[in-house]
């Protein structure tokens, strides 16, 4: 077995990791074998993410203390790192920022790279790891044949290892940006979606479509959510309509979830939103058309109008909730 | 003001493309092709910001095989002046790198001979095939010029570029001197349609060709010898097992039907 050094890329946001940041530990453990896996924190406040990543398995932490972390830093920044310290492997979350940050960085310092990792595969000749190709119909496994591979891990597909206890050493890195690293400004930001829509930890989701027909009828799945202690999701042309926010979209453009259960009503289940819920332990779909797409994926298809099934489904649950 | 728009050309994204188990390949056999979704979205970006009243034009390049320049030709009849496909030998089976390499030695003798720099090259944040999102940022890198992915709108102000970036909660307008590297998401509006007229226009406009001695790419940096990442197998995703699907003319029957289904199941 081979021992490799593999560096993960934690970013952050106020201080706290993202959720992808600790999930990568676990396979970032794997790849290493007997190597070392270092976390690499870019924050001016880098406590809190810096124990958590030792928690949840990391032999070291590197912080480099920088106010915002914009990615054309982050890039800068990595690229000194990855110069000084050498890593076998550098992991990123698959965010926006680290979707951004992984192909500069491998360009920089020419390693190949591979985005949206779901799953690896440690073999004899090397790591074999698997991305998603059309919107992940197909599974694609690749083998990158530089010295360092950077990769980009996606949020959910890996759990969290156990915790265990913050040891480790915590090795602060003084940063000297380049000028000209930095090329663009972000001279406003704008807060649109105020509401704390946690999809990718959910435990039930229950999703509209545009089957829902309006707006007002789109809104009594906050009410089936409600009782079951579900988060709400929608596809991408009710969030175009107006009826929700950003925030609830699941597909390739929005959250990728895997809760435990997924209740889809008046969803067509085009591609695009298939590859977001397709991690669902269990799914049931309402929907009127029975060629809808949706039931090729659903344990439970109920052929007919979502309008009818929705509120019987609410009666019911209040009755087995005992609400 | 001088764009130029990256398109692929992909398997129509409304059709579910699945591993054809006999060839070991996507069943892309048949499925008409288009224009990568965030790449049209990238071109009516490109065309609405000159429609505000700014001089300049559009040029659109695709790299692929012969047939991709029908996408171009579509690119023509809604908003592009100038098309390209790059195309070789050399260039198949790269990967990002080599992908964005070619592109942007294509970037660099388009600019020579139609006189002028690009001040922004506009790429699809991602394609519905390969779905990498890699080309965008990697082109920014070797062409050396800034980034800003995610793009929704853009505009000019006092002589310098403003580009609106999405982000999960909002927002940002984010100032980037030009030359530049945009990659588009999706605006919230469709791209326009072409018209008969438009369409019998871009019939009659002519598309380049260029090869890889043309763009005077190095064999050693594209194609597949150069690909730093290479394909060992397709594979299908696990299959879920067949559901039960009640179809049924009582619908309170069929839902209470449904629901102690779903008890039993113990997932509520
Ligand atoms: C680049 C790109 C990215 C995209 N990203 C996403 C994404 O992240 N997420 C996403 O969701 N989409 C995404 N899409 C859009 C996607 O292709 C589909 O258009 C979308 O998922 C369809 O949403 P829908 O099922 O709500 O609507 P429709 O496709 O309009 O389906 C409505 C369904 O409701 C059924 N119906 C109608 N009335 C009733 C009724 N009374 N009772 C029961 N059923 C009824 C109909 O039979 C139909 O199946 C993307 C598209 C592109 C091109
Ligand atoms: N062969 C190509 N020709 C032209 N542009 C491309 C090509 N491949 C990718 N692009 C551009 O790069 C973007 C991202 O592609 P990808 O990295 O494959 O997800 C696309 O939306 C296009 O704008």
């Amino acid at each position: 077995m081979t021992d490799r050094n593999v560096f993960v890329y934690i970013e952050t946001a106020d201080g706290e990791s993202v959720k992808v940041g600790p999930e990568m530990l676990a396979p970032a453990r794997e790849a290493a074998g007997g190597g070392k896996v270092t976390a690499v924190i870019i924050d001016a406040q880098s406590d809190q993410a810096a124990e958590k990543a030792l928690i949840y398995g990391a032999d070291a932490v590197i912080t480099a203390a920088c106010e915002a972390a914009p990615p054309e830093n982050t890039v800068g920044i990595l690229t000194a790192m990855a110069e000084k310290y050498g890593p076998d492997i550098i992991m990123i979350g698959s965010t926006p920022a680290g979707r951004e940050t992984a192909p500069r960085l491998a360009a920089r310092i020419g390693a190949g790279c591979v985005t949206d990792v779901n799953a690896l595969d440690i073999t004899d000749e090397g790591i074999v790891w698997t991305t998603p190709l059309f919107g992940g119909t197909i599974l694609e496994n690749v083998g990158i044949s530089t010295d360092v591979q950077v990769v980009t891990i996606r949020s959910g597909a890996f759990k969290c290892g156990e915790a265990g206890d913050p040891s480790g050493e915590i090795i602060p890195e003084e940063i000297i940006m380049q000028d000209g690293d930095v090329k663009t400004k972000i001279i406003d930001s704008v807060v649109e979606i105020s509401e704390q829509v946690n999809l990718e930890d959910a435990e039930i989701i229950v999703t509209g479509g545009k089957g829902m027909g309006t707006e007002e009828d789109f809104q009594k799945i906050q009410e089936l959510a409600d009782v079951l202690g579900a988060t709400v999701g929608a596809t991408r042309p009710v969030i175009e309509a107006g009826w929700t926010s950003r925030a609830h979209q699941v597909g390739q453009s929005g959250k990728i979830v895997s809760p435990k259960l997924y209740i889809a009503f008046g969803v067509s289940g085009a591609t695009q939103h298939i590859t977001g819920m397709i991690g669902s332990d269990y799914i049931v779909a309402v929907n009127k058309d029975e060629d809808a797409p949706i039931f090729d994926v659903a344990d439970i298809g109920i052929v007919g109008d979502a309008k009818k099934v929705l509120p019987i489904f609410i009666e019911e649950c209040r009755k087995l909730k005992g609400i | 003001m001088k764009i130029m728009v990256c398109i692929k050309q992909v398997p129509d994204d409304s059709v579910k493309i699945e591993l054809d188990e006999s060839t070991g390949k996507p069943s892309v056999e048949g499925v008409e092709p288009i224009v990568n979704a965030f790449d049209t979205y990238a071109l009516e970006m490109a065309a609405r910001f000159l429609e505000t009243g700014i001089e300049g034009e559009i040029t659109t390049i695709t790299m692929g095989d012969e047939n991709s320049k029908s996408s171009i030709k579509n690119c023509l009849a809604v908003g592009a002046s100038h098309g390209y496909v790059l195309h070789d030998d050399l260039f198949e089976g790269s990967d990002a790198q080599g992908t964005a390499y070619a592109l942007g030695c294509a970037v660099r003798k388009i600019a020579r001979d139609e006189g002028g720099d690009f001040d922004i090259v506009f790429c699809g944040i991602e394609t519905s095939d390969e779905t990498s999102g890699q080309t965008g940022p990697m082109l920014a890198e070797s062409l050396g010029y800034s980034l800003v992915t995610n793009v929704i709108a853009l505009e000019k102000k006092d002589g310098v570029l403003h580009v609106k970036q999405e982000t999960e909660d909002g927002y940002n307008i984010v100032e980037t001197p030009m030359p530049c590297v945009l990659t588009a998401a999706r605006p919230n509006y469709d791209p326009r349609y072409p018209t008969i007229k438009s369409k019998m226009a871009a019939r009659k406009m002519p598309i380049g060709e260029l090869s890889a001695a043309d763009i005077g790419a190095r064999s050693d940096k594209t194609g597949e010898s150069a690909s730093l990442v290479k394909t060992i197998e397709l594979a299908a995703p696990p299959k879920r097992k067949a559901g039960i699907k009640i179809n049924e003319e009582d619908i309170e029957e069929a839902s209470l039907k449904a629901f102690s289904i779903m008890t039993d199941a113990n997932v509520l």
